[in-house]
């Protein structure tokens, strides 16, 4: 991959950047905090066919998205986003995890953790929006949680442990 | 002297009423400024309380031009840093003498050729030479055209101007401003204002540590009039050595640019350039009489605007090739910088303090109004008028020459 920095005076800073893809991007960080993404043709480097407009807070936001820091989709395990304290994360339920087969009541999840599962995503695509305490944690299935970081600690040992 | 205070907010409100105007049709606002000034003026009528000749605040207004000539000069210096355009490249520096060395040089040959002596052939040269700086960066972000390749050239251009403008008003105002009429007193009021700049650059550079102390200022207000107060004094002072005021005002920028406290300045400044810049392309108006545009100032400003337009499509294309950019690129940078604006009228404003000819006056608004709304026309259309121009022309690619070579 190739980075060109340039200072434009008077408007901000320029990045181009040419993607082993083969895609040429161009990102302008306006003085004003603003930032421009460009996108160009394959066939002719010097024709925009796309572009963005993000505000600083936009901006942030999808570079750490991209950076990967709020989202790994592969490994699912320390998905994070924070609202102040508060954080939710993704934990994928392995096999050998003791949880697995009992229903979030058993598991006494609020009781034991302080924390809340929001969402279950089962392996075979069933979804659970706010599941009941009635709901099975089944191996394979990826849990949402929201809690404070040491509740979403303990979480993780009721889910690999089977209790807190 | 009852009715002041109306006419300057009757001023204000036409001022208001022009920016709405092109703000509504998207235009560039500089030529709606001058033209509502040249609508009013001395030759205008009174209408029960509306005095549109704004006699009364006349002397006030241009007053406030004035300043308006001082801040922009002023931001210019806070913006501009040797550093910057040092590593903006050696191909940058070629681009920008070739610019000015064309614009320049088809300037003087029309001075010359319509006759004029040689102080008003110089000021017609620096009229037609330096592109509006503002125009040209905002139609950019405008029309989206900051991640193109030419825009580094672009906009190097136009950072070579101004250093040129700088060293080339201080050089002016000497030859302009000064009373003596021999070339030995016009050499030597031309050397004191180089030496002025130089010791006011010197002395501001060693400064630097002293200014980040002096200006360690908590209030803002305090803040603001020790900033007003250096910037009028300094200027203020260069007008007494025949050093034009404009030409002080820069200076402070320059020398203030250097400190900590650039960023805050600049926030400070931001709103009173734009709005007594705004009365300065007004009073510009006021101060010529639509009547008297006719005959030659009218055939002087259309051969020059032919000579704008081919001598930047021209440059375009040379400082172009030398970044090795496509003649596509190339044709936008010359289409781009062709607005022409602030600058200009600075120069025929210096050109009118010396009491040079009548003509420059009307020469340089209709230049000026011309370019200001053809400039961004032709930057949104660069796309047609390269391919016309390519018919014609048959541009090659350097880079495609290249790789044609390369397979062969």
């Amino acid at each position: 991959m190739d980075i060109r920095e340039s200072i434009l005076p008077g408007i901000g800073i320029k990045y181009r950047i040419d993607a082993e893809s083969g895609d040429r991007i161009v990102i302008i960080i306006h003085d004003d905090g603003r930032r421009e993404l460009y996108h160009f043709d394959y066939e002719d480097l010097e024709q925009s066919i796309s572009m963005t407009t993000l505000n600083d807070q936009e901006a942030r936001l999808v570079a750490s998205i991209i950076g990967g820091m709020t989202y790994k989709p592969k490994q699912l395990e320390s998905v994070e986003m924070t609202f102040d304290d508060f954080i939710i994360e993704w934990y994928r339920v392995e096999s050998h995890y003791a949880s697995v087969g009992k229903s979030i009541g058993e598991l006494d999840v609020r009781q034991n953790s302080g924390a809340t599962v929001i969402a279950i995503v089962e392996k075979k695509g069933m979804k659970y929006v706010n599941p009941g305490p009635e709901v099975i944690i089944n191996d394979y299935a990826t849990v949402v949680v929201v809690g404070e970081r040491d509740q979403q600690k303990r979480f993780k040992q009721i889910l690999m442990n089977g209790s807190g | 002297m009852d009715h002041l205070v109306f006419e300057v907010g009757l001023a204000i409100a036409l001022i208001a009423a022009a920016g709405l105007i092109s703000s509504k049709l998207r235009f560039s606002v500089i030529p709606f400024y001058i033209l509502i000034g040249m609508a009013v003026g001395p030759h205008a009528m009174e209408l029960w309380h509306f005095d549109f000749r704004f006699i009364e605040s006349a002397p006030f207004i241009d007053f406030m031009g004035r300043i308006g000539v001082l801040f922009l000069l002023f931001y210019l210096g806070l913006e501009f840093s040797v550093g910057r355009l040092i590593k903006s490249g050696r191909s940058i520096a070629v681009g920008g003498t070739i610019y000015i060395g064309i614009n320049f040089t088809l300037g003087l040959a029309l001075g010359f050729l319509s006759g004029f002596p040689v102080a008003e052939t110089l000021v017609i040269a620096g009229i037609t030479t330096i592109s509006s700086s503002a125009i040209a960066a905002k139609v950019l972000v405008d029309l989206k055209r900051t991640a193109n390749a030419e825009t580094e050239m672009i906009l190097g251009i136009i950072m070579f101007e101004d250093v040129f403008l700088a060293v080339y008003i201080s050089i002016l105002s000497g030859l302009v401003l000064s009373d003596s009429s021999s070339l030995g007193g016009v050499l030597l009021s031309a050397l004191i204002a180089l030496g002025f700049m130089l010791a006011v650059i010197i002395i501001g550079r060693k400064a630097v540590p002293l200014l980040n102390r002096i200006l360690r200022i908590r209030s803002n207000e305090v803040f603001g009039l020790v900033v007003f107060g250096s910037l009028f004094l300094v200027a203020g002072f260069s007008e007494t050595i025949h050093v034009a005021e404009a030409i002080g005002a820069l200076l402070v920028g320059l020398v203030l640019a250097e400190t900590e406290h650039a960023k805050r300045i600049e926030h400070l400044i931001v709103p009173f350039r734009d709005f007594f810049g705004a009365l300065f392309f007004f009073s510009f108006g006021l101060s010529i009489d639509p009547l008297s545009l006719g005959g030659n100032a009218i055939w002087l400003a259309l051969a020059a605007v032919v000579l704008t337009l081919f001598g930047n499509i021209w440059a375009g294309m040379l400082a172009g090739r030398t970044a090795s950019l496509s003649p596509k690129a190339s044709a936008n940078i010359g289409l781009t910088i062709v607005a022409r604006g602030e600058f200009s009228i600075i120069m025929a404003n210096l050109g009118k303090e010396g009491g040079l000819l009548d003509i420059v006056q009307p020469f340089a608004a209709i230049y000026v109004l011309i370019l200001a709304i053809l400039g961004p026309l032709l930057t949104k259309q660069s796309k047609p008028i390269f391919n016309m121009l390519n018919k014609i022309f048959k541009f090659k690619d350097p880079r495609l020459r290249k790789e044609e070579s390369n397979s062969a």
